[in-house]
């Protein structure tokens, strides 16, 4: 989540109002993650790595001993600059590296999340799906239609995945620009209901 | 990870990605100013000040003199890990050639509906 209160986030008073918010592109290997964030940003899509220490991820041969090991995870994310103060960053996670669950730094502050099914591979998505609840991030389902996929709609989808009613679903073409910006728009949506009624309820 | 030559998204060679650790020269941990992955920085002092400082240095102000890039703009760029990026990015913001800004921490309040809508409002008009 964002929050109200630009004097609590800290850096040099030159750049007071200027706000970075991210969004996390979530989903299994091959899904269109990287598709997706192509489409809408402004730059071509980067590249960044972290070298992150993962405990008990590797079981040594020999010894049959769990050990800490560390691995290198990759993200590619683009950037959509919405005015003079405010940029807006996609990251797309590795779907093929189940280590982006530890990169605690990348979930924090997100403002919210697509997870992006193939459903010709569904169970790929469960891991995100849980994430995100687990972590209460917002986050919505958009179905990225392959071609040759066969066509569910969005309730069965909905009961393969067991969401939650509030969780939206959205088909899209992860290749189309104009489809890629209405998930983007139906997640933020999405965050702003999520917000509006916390606030109402006054929760905050 | 797919180094992309067969998707034409990615041109890094991850080779570089390895010199960090030369970079820093073990470095990291220390004051790091609560940097972030999508912490923004601009430049506010001419890269000539830095001449006789490490290339690295010169290759943030330069890249940063325009526009705030955020920390992982500049590590993408560099092709270095966003770890080394860190230190590098704090180095000059301590001596004083960039300003920065960073999310505020999740902890601090309520969500913030009027940059919510700016950014609903935003990616609508894309
Ligand atoms: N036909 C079709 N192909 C697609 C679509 N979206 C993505 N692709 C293709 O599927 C392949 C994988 O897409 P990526 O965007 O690289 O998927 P990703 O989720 O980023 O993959 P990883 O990062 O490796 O997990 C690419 O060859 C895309 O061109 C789609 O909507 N329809
Ligand atoms: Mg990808």
């Amino acid at each position: 989540m964002v929050f109200e209160n630009s004097d609590q986030s800290a850096g040099s008073p030159g750049l007071a109002g200027v706000r970075a918010v991210k969004l996390l592109i979530a989903g299994g290997f091959g899904v269109g993650k990287t598709t997706l964030v192509t489409a809408v940003s402004e730059i071509k899509p980067l590249r960044t790595e972290e070298r992150l220490s993962a405990i008990g991820a590797g079981v040594d041969d020999l010894t049959g001993v769990e050990r800490k090991t560390t691995t290198t995870v990759a993200l590619d994310f683009g950037r959509i600059t919405i005015n003079s103060e405010v940029v807006l960053y996609l990251f797309g996670t590795p779907g093929q590296d189940r280590f982006w669950f530890m990169w605690k730094e990348l979930s924090v502050g997100a403002i919210g999340a697509v997870v992006l099914v193939d459903t010709r591979r569904l169970g790929d998505s469960f891991g995100s799906i849980d994430f995100f609840e687990s972590r209460q991030i917002p986050f919505i389902v958009a179905v990225n239609c392959f071609d040759g996929a066969e066509v569910y709609d969005e309730e069965e989808v909905r009961q393969a995945l067991d969401l939650d009613d509030n969780v939206p679903v959205q088909m899209c073409d992860a290749r189309d620009r104009t489809s890629s910006k209405h998930v983007l728009v139906r997640l933020l949506e999405h965050v702003m209901a999520l917000a509006t009624a916390g606030a109402a309820a006054g929760r905050w | 990870m797919k180094h992309g030559r067969d998707d034409g998204y990615f041109e890094l060679d991850p080779g570089p990605l390895i010199r960090p650790f030369a970079v820093t020269r073990g470095r990291a941990g220390r004051d790091l100013h609560d940097l972030d992955i999508i912490t923004l920085v601009v430049a506010v002092r001419p890269e000539a000040d830095v001449a006789g400082l490490d290339r690295e240095y010169g290759d943030i102000l330069r890249m940063c003199s325009r526009q705030p890039l955020s920390v992982a703009e500049i590590s993408a760029k560099m092709g270095l890990l966003l770890a080394a990026v860190k230190v590098l990015v704090s180095d000059l913001i301590s001596s004083g050639h960039l300003i920065y800004r960073s999310p505020p921490p999740p902890t601090s309040g309520r969500p913030d509906i009027k940059l919510l809508q700016a950014v609903l409002d935003g990616v609508r008009k894309l």
